[in-house]
């Protein structure tokens, strides 16, 4: 309490400054005059009185000094008078000023718009109530359909009854209708949800409620809950949209409230909706069959319990359940849960390339910094002077630290203010690339913690540099009078900054390879064969049906529609080709189904192969520009009635008959999922083989496929594949404006080119690459500023050297090749470095990569050319001045 | 002069509020004047040692200070003691006597060492 009083009077002292001068002055002349006249009535004469009187008091002005340090925050004061000083004195330099500004500017600003991202996505809380303690349940096999198997709903049974640490364990099924509206009709993605979904996720309602267990099993009303983007987008925030009905494929359903705004996993949902929508969600089917998986989990962790504690009990179950019902567990594939917190699935494809981007650009801060600190270094060998005159005049060490540190903040807090500025620029460019991997890119922001961080770099920065500044030491105040040089300490800014600059080259090369690695990947990626055979291909998926609601008579009227469609879009002029088939080039099958091969079986512990299942009408090849390998393509004579016919893609017939002839070999699909399905397990011929195609995207490796006549099965889904003779993408309205007079209501979303959706793969690549060699770029910059600055502070120092060489006999040559070899010493140092480090560095990002080695021999060659022309340019600066130092000037000085 | 002692921190703030502990409310000279009296001129007190002594007291509520009349009638600054200063007094004169005896016994001719 004293404490505080004491620095409250403190605080109001330095406020009130003027009245306690006065005050102060005051009192001390009464202490004066009353000690005067105690001497004069002793008996001496008044000057005497007076003299004797001012000796006794010790200093009136230090006394008022003392004073004042007692009364107000004298340190406040003396900083404000740093700060006033410091900047005075960089406006002085303003040459120096706005290269270090700039420089601290785009270190600073790279990183804080990229922390600002990694905080964002990975490292913030969720929105969710207590959401560390979410975890999310992944089954898995090997294979590639195997990455993530969603749940049956008898194994999320299984857990609730057997691993007691997960508290509340909720559903979520992925599901797909059309919403009809006003005048339009959308495609919506909605999350089947049990009613204790919002309960474990910890979500709260923004308006309205959420479901309940109330609402879950059959004889509830369907009731629907908008996520606060889809409300907002589609309703426009309408508050009383709660209680309003609206048609989800032909059912009518009550929205009843909104829930509060969260990332949506694992896929992008506009609705949550009780079970009872979908009678196949509450079916008998899906209730009981084990391997029935179409649920994803989601749990709470109880109170008390760890994560390790849930991943023990969640593995005893899952063996458990795999030695009492082996028939629904493919052991070949090794399936196998994963249990993770949910934070940690949200970040898990954004990861890799976010601390990435940190990395890449902590590194630009790295050599911003040490940039920085050489032009520190290079003005402080000019302001040694004044630093000398002023500890002459008594100001002590620290006070001259604290006066460099000082200037230094200021010089970093103007670069953190011009780095805000940058970040904030160049957020919603990475907010954009952060939404390519992960759902939490609506979570990214320049809040308090960021720029929190900002201010804490800063200051950091501020102290390094700071600790890099030398002081003159005591008793060099000689050297004033004498204007001698002094070398030793020339040499040990020399040192230091040699340091620097091989660091600078050094780092610079790790960022330019792994730009390098980035870039060639892009190319790479580029460069792949798509499978087929031209761009001038337009791909419009059509829904025409809901899948839950299938009866032959609809499904003959859905495929006269299509049939009309595609016969009006063909009659459009430049159309050359139009396909229809359930599933569009390029894109991933509606469907993986186990698979096999008549007199094949697969050899004991491997995995059962599976395959996409695709349908496809006699022009649909033709249109994509899929190759025909072998055999025919599918003809009108495919008919329902007639025998049942297949097309398979290389990769299958591969896989099922290596070195053999495919043709009139016989498939079927098989595995437990198929009752599910309408599809039958009959024996098909093969009558065609065809080209892979890169379904997966252009990285991924091509996955099995099998067509079946788009006429011989239910169109369960279905789109138009447009080929035109060029420019394709003009045709889009046109074929569009057909497609909407045929069927009205059909949303259509994703109309897009082969090549849009080759770019799919290659955009976030591209914007990668592009980041990581505009660091790059950036760094080879800033590394060549700061080589052609140390070698100029070197020529300056050795101007009295270099001179007495001239003299000696030494031509301009000479002088030239010895700056030269001095700089490329340096250089080739940092990229000795460099390159040692960068392959190390680049092992971390393989994951990134594709088609080129980490350590891609081309790319380091090239880096470690480029970074050695840059270095050797900039060399070239402060040698070409040495080479025209005048001797009779320079020994002189 | 010889003999003359500099003021320890912290004792200074023992005799100023001793001082007007039994003297009343003094202005800053009366206060040196005491001071250096009661010590028979080994201690020499300059303003500056004295003054922002005086204020940190104030600071911390101890005395209290006002403008007044000096007995000659010149305007002076009379500091007075507080009720939390006359506590402050009770309190240091204890410490300082328990400080002293201790001291005292530590330099003590040297009897038991050994």
């Amino acid at each position: 309490m004293r404490y505080l009083r004491a620095v409250l009077a403190r605080i109001v002292g330095f406020f009130t400054k003027n009245r306690f001068d006065d005050d102060l002055r005051d009192e001390l002349l009464a202490h004066l005059e009353m000690e005067t006249a105690e001497n004069i009535r002793r008996g001496m004469q008044p000057d005497e009185a007076r003299r004797k009187a001012l000796l006794a008091s010790g200093g009136l002005t230090a006394a008022a000094e003392a004073v004042r340090e007692q009364r107000g925050l004298p340190w406040l004061e003396s900083i404000v008078a740093d700060i006033t000083y410091a900047l005075r004195a960089l406006r002085h330099s303003p040459a120096f000023t706005a290269v270090v500004v700039i420089t601290l500017a785009l270190g600073i600003g790279a990183n804080t718009a990229i922390f600002s991202v990694v905080r964002g996505v990975l490292l913030k809380p969720l929105p969710h109530h207590d959401g560390n303690r979410l975890i999310y349940l992944r089954q898995s096999a090997d294979g590639d359909a195997g990455a993530n198997l969603t749940f049956s709903v008898p194994e999320v049974r299984d857990f609730r009854a057997g691993a007691p640490s997960l508290g509340g364990i909720a559903e979520y099924s992925p599901w797909f209708g059309t919403l009809l509206g006003d005048a339009d009709a959308i495609r919506i993605a909605m999350g089947l949800v049990t009613g204790n979904y919002f309960e474990v996720m910890g979500l709260s309602a923004e308006l309205g409620r959420l479901t309940l267990p109330s609402d879950d099993g059959i004889g509830v009303p369907p009731v629907m809950v908008l996520t606060h983007e889809f409300w907002m987008k589609r309703f426009g925030g309408d508050p009383s949209i709660v209680g309003k009905q609206v048609h989800l494929d032909g059912t009518s359903v009550t929205i009843i409230g909104v829930v509060q705004p969260a990332p949506s996993f694992p896929d992008r949902m506009d609705a949550l909706l009780n079970m009872v929508v979908s009678p196949h969600h509450t079916s008998a089917f899906m209730l009981e069959n084990r391997s029935h998986r179409m649920t994803e989990v989601v749990a709470r962790l109880a109170p008390g319990a760890t994560l390790d504690q849930a991943r023990t009990e969640v593995a005893a179950v899952y063996a458990r359940m795999r030695g009492e019902h082996a028939e629904a567990y493919d052991a070949g594939s090794h399936p196998q849960v994963a249990v993770l917190p949910l934070k940690e699935a949200l970040g898990e494809r954004a990861r890799l390339t976010l601390w990435l981007l940190m990395g890449a650009a902590a590194f630009v801060l790295i050599i911003s910094a040490a940039n920085v600190a050489n032009l520190t270094l290079m003005r402080g060998a000019r302001r040694e002077h004044e630093l000398v005159v002023r500890a002459a005049l008594g100001a002590g060490s620290s006070r001259l630290r604290r006066l460099i540190l000082v200037e230094n903040l200021v010089l970093t807090l103007l670069g953190a203010v011009g780095g805000v500025a940058i970040a904030t620029g160049g957020v919603g460019l990475l907010t954009s690339l952060a939404a390519r991997y992960s759902p939490r890119a609506s979570e990214i922001r320049l809040d308090g913690a960021v720029l929190g961080f900002t201010l804490a770099l800063s200051g950091a920065l501020a102290l390094l540099l700071s600790l890099i500044a030398t002081l003159p030491k005591e008793g060099t105040f000689a050297s004033i009078s004498a204007g001698a040089r002094r070398l030793t300490s020339t040499l040990r800014k020399q040192r230091v900054q040699r340091a620097l600059v091989v660091a600078q080259v050094a780092v610079s090369v790790v960022l330019l390879a792994g730009a390098g690695l980035l870039t060639r990947t892009m190319i790479r990626l580029s460069d792949v064969n798509s499978g087929l055979r031209t761009d001038e291909v337009l791909t419009m998926p059509v829904p025409l049906l809901n899948p839950s609601r299938m009866s032959p008579a609809a499904d003959a009227e859905t495929k006269q529609l299509y049939e009309r469609m595609r016969s009006e879009v063909r009659a459009l002029p430049g159309v050359i080709e139009v396909g229809v088939g359930s599933t569009m080039p390029l894109r991933k099958s509606l469907i993986d189904l186990e698979v096999k091969a008549d007199g094949k079986s697969p050899a004991v512990g491997e995995a059962t192969p599976r395959a996409g299942l695709r349908t496809a009408n006699p022009e649909y090849f033709r249109a994509a520009g899929i190759p025909l390998l072998a055999g025919r393509e599918f003809t009108i004579t495919d008919q329902p009635g007639s025998a049942k016919v297949v097309i398979i893609n290389q990769t299958l017939a591969d896989k099922f008959f290596p070195g053999e002839n495919a043709l009139g070999k016989r498939v079927a699909w098989t595995g437990e999922v198929l009752k599910f399905t309408p599809f039958s397990g009959e024996w098909r011929t093969i009558v065609g083989v065809v080209g892979n195609t890169q379904d997966g995207g252009l990285e991924a490796r091509p996955l099995p496929v099998v067509f079946m006549p788009f006429a011989q099965e239910f169109a369960v889904s279905g789109g138009l594949v447009i080929r035109a003779d060029h420019n394709v993408a003009a045709l889009k309205s046109a074929a569009e404006q057909v497609v909407r007079r045929i069927a009205p209501t059909v949303p259509l979303e994703n109309v897009l080119t082969v090549s849009q959706i080759k770019d799919e793969s290659v955009s976030p690549v591209r914007l990668n690459a592009a980041l990581v060699s505009s660091f790059g770029i950036l760094a080879l910059i800033i590394a060549a500023v700061g080589i052609a600055g140390a070698l100029a502070f070197s020529v300056n120092a050795r101007s009295a050297e270099i001179g007495i060489r001239m003299s000696l006999g030494a031509d301009r040559g000479r002088v030239l090749r010895m700056i030269l070899r001095e700089g490329g010493a340096l250089l080739a140092m940092g990229l000795v470095l460099g390159v040692i480090g960068a392959s190390f560095a680049t092992r971390v990002m393989q994951g990134l990569l594709f088609g080129v080695a980490p350590t891609d021999p081309a790319t380091f060659v090239l880096v470690t050319v480029a970074m050695a022309a840059v270095g050797m340019f900039a060399c070239w600066i402060p040698a070409l001045r040495a080479s025209n130092i005048d001797p009779a000037i320079s020994m002189r000085l | 002069m010889a003999d003359q002692l500099d003021v320890k921190q912290g004792t200074l703030t023992l005799m100023v509020l001793r001082t007007l502990d039994v003297l009343g409310p003094l202005h800053g000279y009366g206060i040196a004047r005491r001071i250096e009296e009661t010590s028979k001129n080994r201690l020499a007190l300059n303003y500056g040692t004295l003054y922002p002594a005086l204020l940190k007291l104030e600071q911390e509520g101890f005395v209290r200070a006002e403008w007044g009349e000096s007995e000659n009638n010149r305007r002076a600054k009379f500091y007075a003691l507080t009720r939390a200063g006359r506590k402050q007094l009770a309190r240091e004169t204890r410490d300082w006597n328990r400080t002293a005896d201790l001291i005292a016994a530590f330099l003590a001719p040297r009897r038991e060492a050994r």
